[in-house]
């Protein structure tokens, strides 16, 4: 039955290329606008082998790397700090809710402001973009480890440390994992828009270079490039979410 | 282990577990709760004592207590003659309700968890935790995780767990509670079978006063809020137990006893 699916997976994918290829190659849709899906692949190709562009491609993944290693301890910390601090829980709580519902992206001209328009602008945006959901799931995450088990720990003698080692963090880790998820996928829409807007490094800037200069078919490629890497990058977090998660029925 | 200390051979007429004048009174939205009231009893080395209740008459607060987790208003609770203040998994293992099985864990490595946080070696505890899985007749089930085992078989690893640190007296939290009437019976006759080979002190709190009267050779009956001791009854019952003693009539004028003292409060 599996194996049907991605069969039937594999056709969609394979008949939507054929007909972009072929309505793009019979003039059905401008190929000024729409160039045939050959192209694009010719095109995506090359980018990959093209230094520069490598270079570019490489600033956007470092920028979304070292966000994603400053929000993780800072938005699990903070998550754990407002669950089991009473007080700061219920002082601060409702502000990450509210402000988990605001669009970031009206926030990017203070970005701007504060860090300038390099490096340290995308990687902060990234984190403010990533932190709101990895906050509210680690939260929600703690707030989900049964007293039951708690209590089994503790009459047999668990440290604190112990309790947290054994019991919190293994109940914790799939419902984090899947807000770490969002996160990097909020963590990378939020470094490319950043690097879009106005930017002189980074696949974004490409991207929105090529648009503005009727760079069609690497414009295309651009695309496809960036959705495959995000695409790569959740799938692989969903794995491990459902590796460590598998006792969750 | 008192094997090598003879010395400790004289401390047998010292009971396992002494509660005396316990008391707890908890603060509520409405006032303060008093939740248990002067509850005294003992538990003799190798007893089986059964605790009997209507829901809500601080059977679960007292086992808390008793399990060290939780610290009682006024009165004491000794553990063979020692003031208990903390969780002394050495001296009280506890075998909790349904559920209560790290669910990421499998059989065999709930079994060894208590070990593992006392530090007990790999070896050592994989060891121990596979005599226990053995006891408990879940032989070759040690790669299962909880989920993937059925409700008695849950409860079996939980009794196993509570062995675990192998320790005097083993307090069980209502355990057969959710399973359906054939495999609670098969439980009770279980841990009448491991309780006889180990030799352990029991207080097995319940709600079933047939449950009670087939495991226990004493009962004890809590009143209503607050809690405490109405009434004790021996359970004279011989040993084995068998399935065919509940048709008996001192089963029947037992458990009517256990259900009058529970009606008339």
């Amino acid at each position: 039955m599996k194996g049907q699916h991605a069969l039937v997976q594999l056709a969609i994918v394979a008949g939507a290329l054929a007909a972009w290829e072929t309505a793009s190659r019979l003039g059905a849709v401008n190929p000024q606008l729409l160039p045939p899906f050959s192209t694009v692949a010719v095109h995506a190709a090359g980018l990959l082998t093209d230094p520069s562009f490598l270079k570019h491609l490489w600033v956007t993944v470092s920028e979304v790397l070292l966000a994603c290693i400053i929000v993780a301890p800072i938005g699990v910390g903070l998550g754990l700090l407002l669950k089991e601090n009473e007080y700061l829980g219920a002082a601060f709580r409702p502000f990450f809710y509210f402000l988990a519902s605001v669009p970031k992206s009206v926030f990017l001209p203070i970005f701007i402001l504060i860090f300038g328009i390099g490096f340290s602008q995308k990687v902060a945006f990234g984190v403010f973009q990533a932190i709101f959901v990895l906050v509210i799931a680690t939260i929600a995450a703690a707030s989900s480890v049964p007293a039951e088990l708690i209590r089994v720990a503790r009459a047999n003698g668990a440290t604190n440390w112990q309790l947290y080692r054994e019991v919190y963090w293994p109940a914790m880790l799939p419902l984090i994992l899947e807000g770490a998820r969002l996160g990097v996928i909020f963590n990378i829409t939020g470094v490319v828009f950043a690097e879009m807007y106005v930017s002189r490094a980074g696949v974004g800037s490409k991207i929105s270079e090529w648009g503005q200069s009727f760079n069609i078919p690497d414009l295309f490629a651009g695309i496809i490039l960036v959705a495959l890497l995000s695409i790569v990058v959740n799938e692989t977090l969903r794995w491990y979410e459902y590796r460590v998660g598998r006792w969750r029925v | 282990m008192t094997k090598l200390n003879p010395m400790a051979q004289g401390a047998t007429d010292m009971p396992d577990v002494a509660v005396e004048a316990l008391t707890h009174v908890y603060e509520s939205a409405s006032g303060p709760v008093e939740a248990l009231q002067n509850i005294d009893f003992v538990v003799p080395a190798q007893r089986f004592v059964g605790v009997v209740g209507p829901s809500g008459c601080g059977k679960s607060s007292l086992l808390l207590m008793l399990a060290g987790l939780q610290r009682p208003s006024g009165g004491r609770i000794l553990i063979r003659g020692k003031p208990l203040t903390k969780p002394e998994p050495e001296e009280i293992g506890v075998v909790f309700q349904e559920a209560s099985l790290l669910p990421w864990k499998t059989a065999l490595e709930n079994i060894e968890f208590p070990l593992k946080l006392r530090g007990v070696g790999k070896a050592e505890r994989r060891q121990r935790a596979e005599a226990l899985l053995e006891m408990v007749g879940l032989r070759g089930f040690g790669d299962r995780l909880p989920h993937e085992l059925s409700g008695g078989m849950r409860q079996r690893v939980s009794i196993a767990r509570g062995f675990s640190q192998d320790p005097k007296v083993l307090l069980m939290d209502e355990p057969f509670a959710a399973l359906d009437e054939q495999t609670r019976l098969t439980m009770g006759d279980e841990l009448l079978r491991i309780w006889g080979q180990r030799q352990k002190t029991v207080i097995f709190v319940t709600h079933s006063l047939t449950e009670a009267v087939y495991l226990c050779d004493e009962v004890l009956v809590m009143s209503r809020r607050p809690g405490r001791i109405i009434d004790r009854i021996d359970i004279p019952l011989e040993r084995p137990r068998t399935y065919e003693m509940m048709a008996t009539e001192t089963f029947g004028r037992l458990r009517e006893r256990i259900w009058r003292s529970i009606r008339k409060d």
